[in-house]
């Protein structure tokens, strides 16, 4: 553990990323003690620039605190982030798993259906399944996970299928443990460090797919969220520029932060980069 | 049988006096193209009144008559008009020498077929419009003579070639009006014919040559293109690649940027015959809105300034009364009502609701109610997010719901699952043709879309709006109106919440598209391009 | 290993490179079948648990209809039926090779997406073409100076393209290059008040496709900078590489000659993965530039419960990322001949 974190410390934009990310949790925890009340409170003037009638960051068309909205969503956001990415590997390790674990005919049924997810256009399959469970926090969260797991089960099942055969996973049967045992207890502690990347990365994207709803109306109306605050100021962009462009550099800076992180636990994980690197 | 027109005497002349030659050799000419948005479902206008139709179908149908700004009725396929003494005959003397689109030539028969078999038939609001017309006959080709069983003086204000397109018989009858070819080919009378359609870019009229008004139009093709983002539109109007947006194509915040600039104009004219309001829906049914304190509370407890102000950007005016203030011109419009204020006034909200005994618990809470917001566009939702905090004060907890279209459809008007709603109703040129739907008995039509969602029932309104529909005298009808708006204060299913102005914004060298009533749903005859 | 077992005296000698190819591409045709029903089946009954069907829709606009019309409208499209009957019905049609009828555009479905088809290759195209490009490019420069500053601005610059949202882009985009420089126009697929033919019209949509590319491309390029940087990491490890520089074979010569090549092949796979993403990633950029494909027709089809149209995009799409997933591992095979195609 301890070399890896060596590791990992090592690459500078990582640790900035994750430094990133801490302060965007802080944020997130302290938002209710720097902005109690409701995030969508009308607080003052509307539309008041940065720095303007008590407004850091400006105020919106209804005059609500701009900051108030980016601290508040930053928990909505991550979490849509974090609990759609759950989602996402939980169905994706177990579907690539079982396909890649017992091979033949279960492998099969399980990678057509996920190559039938995976030949629906994605963004339109989450507008779709958002549009049919009325747009709330659940359905996003719902929609991304179903749009995202298929990649997490096909690198899955890659490595189950690199791994089933070598001779430690040979032993194992031997000593006649159970095939539960063998895939959680022996070959997917041997794949995390994929995963983990993966996953990391898909917080990311899981992010922007919430915005990118919310851009197009399907965001939950009662739940303060940055593609929220995106959505309700991107017709207000051309005449009060902060409305959007603040929770979109949140957007901009947490997604880059978790890439930093995802790309320095790539390079700490993987050896051969490892090896090059030093 | 003796003719004395009840209203004025009217034999009207053409309307075209423009001098032929060098005036109109500067304005003719040119492509303009324009907002339509969002894409039309068909170009059927005697099918569905969809906003989106309206901006391309009058340009190729016409109507009866037309309007100017002032509400005066002009000529348009009808030369003259006249109603008989009863009110109970109105007899059409209709333009010589004009023909259809695909050179038939248009006569009577198409004026009755049109009436009777497509508007009484399957338009929206001709069953509605024309609903005292038991037959026309047409004595000759150019004659079209109405009969009515009561007098309808509404009748002759819903007449224009966006509310009543007259249509080809000859392309029609016979076969089922609903999947004819001309749903998406239209053959019209109007100035324009229709080219071309490319789904998801434009629609494309070009002028017709031979239309019956000599030296018109003046524009050599009309484009229409369909761009689904808003910022787009205003970057296209501002880049001149479209010249004119209406029905708010431009956003108000916009809009009143681009008022601002040189080059672009903004007006509100052009929306006389829609008169839309907004306003909130209730359950009149079931608690917590079947009590009246309840609903006159939430009117006295929004600011309806603020909602003008804010969302849209200052075009607007508070409701005043269950009819738009517009009325006021014909008489029907009353002075403004109890309960409906400008400013919140959050201590008679209060009030309203402690005197009615709804009291709140230890968390402050009087009523928890979910707010459903009408899905059509952004400005709906910052409206439903400043109603939700500007019914908290007085103890009303509210959650929003923003659903689409078809979701929404169902929900309010087909399974009543809802509490409060916010929506907007077109009011139309009179009350009959847009407000009685709304507060009628027979107007509880469980699946009709925008109808009486509210299951309100008075039998005393109910004799009043009946009445009111057939009173042929101005006097007597605005006192039966005056009637009726008391009644709807004192208990307001429907809380009226802003008589809202649509906003048109065109680049100036864009010209002549302003003189009629229609507005966009005009037919852009006079429409020219400067430069 | 062989890919198949022994093959039938009518196919030929088993050996055959291309018999073997042809055989192949069928196997993998057949595969999709039952996928591409899937999804039919799967998309049908989905589509129907949203609440209100395309008569809601169309009543709704028209201002108002009885209850009546309604169900007059629905028999005529068929909605009346039970579900089942409807899925029966649409299935029988699709394997007529027909997509059924749009009901919101009273045209046939095939005829609707076929106009926007044009639209969406051209854009798809041009913009994995210049993703893609500028990804190997910039992956390049990045992999052949490994941890130096030209690495770390390439993946900071290519992270904030990603990150940024598309419309954000797409909007000021358009700000500064149609309506501050008057270079490209807003929006469209071309100029509507010229009608231009021939080569002035060719021109006339190149100019309208560049702001939507760049815009779309940039999302991408991303991936494809991070993929082909890695993939070149993953290929100078490789023992070939140690061997040649061994050998003395210059630096330049291994980078362009031998690792190139090879850290081509998943950049190529990824690009095969992200055309069926596309259409439906698209959404926005055709939204804010008003680019009339299949994205957009997707989009509005299913707020108007137009059935048919979306289910009939559905399946398009899918025999695409087929259809392009088999071309790109053909172009694999040939790309690095120790890849079976199996």
């Amino acid at each position: 553990m301890l070399s890896f974190w060596n590791r990992f410390s090592r690459n500078r934009s990582a640790v900035l990323g994750l430094g990133i990310i801490a302060l965007i949790l802080l944020m997130a925890v302290i938002a209710p003690l720097i902005f109690p009340g409701d995030p969508f409170g009308l607080a003052g003037k509307s539309m008041s620039p940065p720095g303007a009638n008590g407004f850091l960051l400006g105020s919106d068309s209804l005059g609500r605190d701009v900051a108030a909205g980016i601290a508040h969503g930053a928990k909505t956001s991550l979490l849509i982030g974090l609990i759609a990415t759950l989602v996402a590997v939980l169905v994706g390790v177990i579907m690539g798993a079982l396909a890649g674990y017992y091979g033949g005919i279960i492998d099969d049924l399980l990678m057509r259906t996920t190559e039938m997810f995976q030949t629906i256009p994605s963004f339109v399959f989450a507008i779709l399944l958002v549009a049919i469970m009325k747009p709330s926090i659940e359905s996003v969260v719902i929609a991304i996970a179903v749009v995202s797991w298929p990649a997490v089960a096909r690198l899955v099942r890659g490595e189950f299928l690199s791994l089933r055969n070598r001779e430690f996973v040979q032993a194992c049967h031997t000593v006649g443990m159970s095939d539960v045992r063998i895939m959680l207890g022996e070959i997917l502690p041997n794949c995390l460090s994929p995963i983990i990347v993966i996953g990391s990365l898909m917080v990311a994207t899981a992010i922007l797919i919430e915005s990118g709803l919310a851009f197009l109306g399907l965001g939950d109306p009662n739940v303060m969220s940055w593609g929220f605050q995106i959505g309700a100021g991107r017709t207000l962009l051309r005449s009060a520029w902060w409305v959007c462009t603040f929770p979109g550099i949140a957007i901009l800076l947490t997604v880059l932060a978790i890439n930093l992180v995802g790309e320095g636990l790539n390079d700490a994980l993987n050896p051969r980069l490892r090896e090059r690197a030093s | 049988m003796h003719f004395r027109p009840i209203l004025s005497a009217v034999a009207l002349g053409l309307g075209i006096t423009l001098s032929a030659g060098a005036a109109m050799a500067q304005k003719a000419g040119g492509t303009l193209v324009y907002i339509v948005q969002p894409e039309p479902p068909s170009l059927a206008s005697y099918l569905s009144t969809s906003g989106p139709i309206g901006l391309v179908a009058p340009k190729i149908y016409e109507g009866l008559l037309d309007y100017d700004n002032d509400l005066n009725i002009l000529p348009s396929l009808a030369a003259s008009y006249e109603v008989s003494e009863d009110g109970k005959t109105v007899t059409f003397k209709l333009q010589e020498g004009v023909k259809w689109h695909d050179g038939e030539p248009f006569t009577s028969a198409d004026v009755q077929f049109t009436i009777m078999e497509v508007l009484k038939k399957v338009h929206p609001r001709g069953p509605n419009s024309f609903r005292e017309v038991t037959s026309i006959d047409t004595p000759d080709a150019l004659t079209a003579v109405f009969n009515l069983a009561n007098p309808a003086p509404y009748m002759l204000r819903a007449m224009s070639g966006y509310e009543s397109p007259i249509v080809p018989k000859h392309l029609l009858d016979g076969i089922d009006v609903r999947s004819a070819d001309l749903v998406n080919n239209p053959v019209g009378t109007g100035p324009f014919k229709f080219n071309e359609w490319k789904k998801g870019q434009y629609i494309r009229l070009d002028k017709n040559e031979d239309y019956w008004k000599e030296g018109l139009p003046y524009l050599d093709r009309l484009v229409g293109r369909f761009i689904p983002d808003a910022s787009t539109r205003t970057a296209a109007m501002e880049n001149g690649e479209v010249m004119y947006g209406a029905y708010g194509a431009i956003p108000n915040i916009d809009a009143v940027r681009l008022r601002d600039t040189d080059g672009f104009s903004v007006t509100t004219d052009g929306y006389s015959m829609i008169n839309p309001v907004s306003l909130i829906e209730f359950d009149t049914t079931e608690p917590p809105f079947d009590n009246p304190a309840m609903r006159k509370a939430i009117s006295l407890a929004l600011d309806r300034s603020f909602l003008i102000e804010n969302i849209w950007f200052g075009y607007g005016k508070p409701a005043t009364s269950a009819l738009s203030s517009n009325f006021a011109p014909t008489g029907l419009y009353k002075d403004p009502m109890p309960n409906y204020v400008a400013n919140a006034d959050l201590d008679a909200a209060k009030k309203m609701l402690d005197d009615a005994g709804i009291t709140a618990g230890a968390d402050g809470v009087r009523a928890k109610a979910v707010l459903d917001l009408i899905p059509y566009g952004e400005d709906w939702r910052r409206a439903g997010e400043y109603m939700k905090q500007a019914l908290a004060p007085i103890g009303i907890e509210v959650e929003l719901r923003y659903e689409d279209v078809p979701t929404w459809l169902k929900r309010i008007y087909h399974n009543y699952d809802f509490a409060m709603n916010v929506n907007y109703f077109y009011q139309l040129s009179d009350p009959v043709l847009g407000v009685h739907r709304h507060y009628g008995t027979d107007q509880i039509r469980q699946g009709t879309h925008f109808v009486n969602s509210s299951r309100y029932s008075n039998p005393k309104l109910d004799d009043l709006l009946s009445s009111g529909a057939q009173e042929a005298d101005a006097t007597k009808r605005a006192e039966i109106y005056g009637g009726i708006q008391k009644i709807l204060a004192d208990d307001m299913p429907v809380v009226n919440l802003f008589e809202m102005q649509f906003l048109t914004v065109y680049n100036d060298k864009f010209q002549g598209h302003d003189n009629s009533a229609l507005g966009a749903y005009g037919s852009f005859s006079e429409a020219y391009l400067t430069e | 290993m062989p890919a198949f077992g022994p093959v039938p005296f009518w196919l030929g000698d088993p050996m055959n490179h291309s018999t073997r190819r042809l055989r192949y591409v069928l196997k993998r045709l057949i595969q999709a079948i039952p996928i591409v029903i899937a999804i039919v089946v799967m998309n049908f009954f989905l589509l129907n648990l949203a609440e209100g069907d395309a008569v809601d829709v169309l009543a709704g606009e028209a201002g108002s209809a009885t209850p009546e019309y309604m169900a007059e409208l629905r028999a005529k499209f068929g909605l009346d039926q039970p579900l089942p009957v409807q899925l029966a019905v649409y299935m029988k049609n699709v394997l007529t090779l027909d997509l059924g009828y749009s009901f919101r555009h009273e045209m046939p479905v095939s005829e609707l997406i076929f106009d926007r088809l044009f639209a969406t290759l051209l854009l798809m195209v041009s913009t994995i073409s210049l993703a893609v490009g500028f990804g190997i490019l910039l992956g390049l420069i990045a992999a052949t100076g490994l941890n130096t500053w030209r690495d770390t601005a390439i993946s900071i610059f290519a992270l904030i393209t990603y990150a940024t949202p598309l419309f954000w882009v797409g909007l000021m985009l358009i700000v500064v290059f149609s309506l501050g420089l008057g270079w490209f126009p807003t929006s469209g697929m071309e100029n509507f008040a010229q009608f231009y033919e021939g080569w002035d019209r060719v021109f006339d949509i190149a100019h309208h496709l560049v702001l939507p590319t760049i815009t779309l491309s940039l999302f991408y390029l991303a991936l494809y900078t991070r993929l082909m940087r890695a993939s070149m990491l993953e290929q100078y490890g490789q023992d070939y590489v140690v061997t040649a520089r061994a050998k003395g074979v210059s630096e330049r010569r291994i980078v362009f000659v031998h690792v190139l090549r090879n850290a081509l092949l998943p950049v190529v796979t990824m690009a095969g993965v992200q055309v069926g993403a596309l259409i439906g990633g698209s959404v926005i950029v055709e939204s804010v530039f008003a680019w009339p494909g299949l994205g957009m027709l997707a989009f509005e089809a299913l707020f108007a419960r137009d059935l048919n149209l979306l289910l009939g995009i559905f399946l398009l799409s899918a025999l695409l990322v087929v259809g392009v997933n088999l071309v790109v591992d053909i172009v694999y095979s040939s790309l690095d001949p120790r890849i079976e195609v199996s």
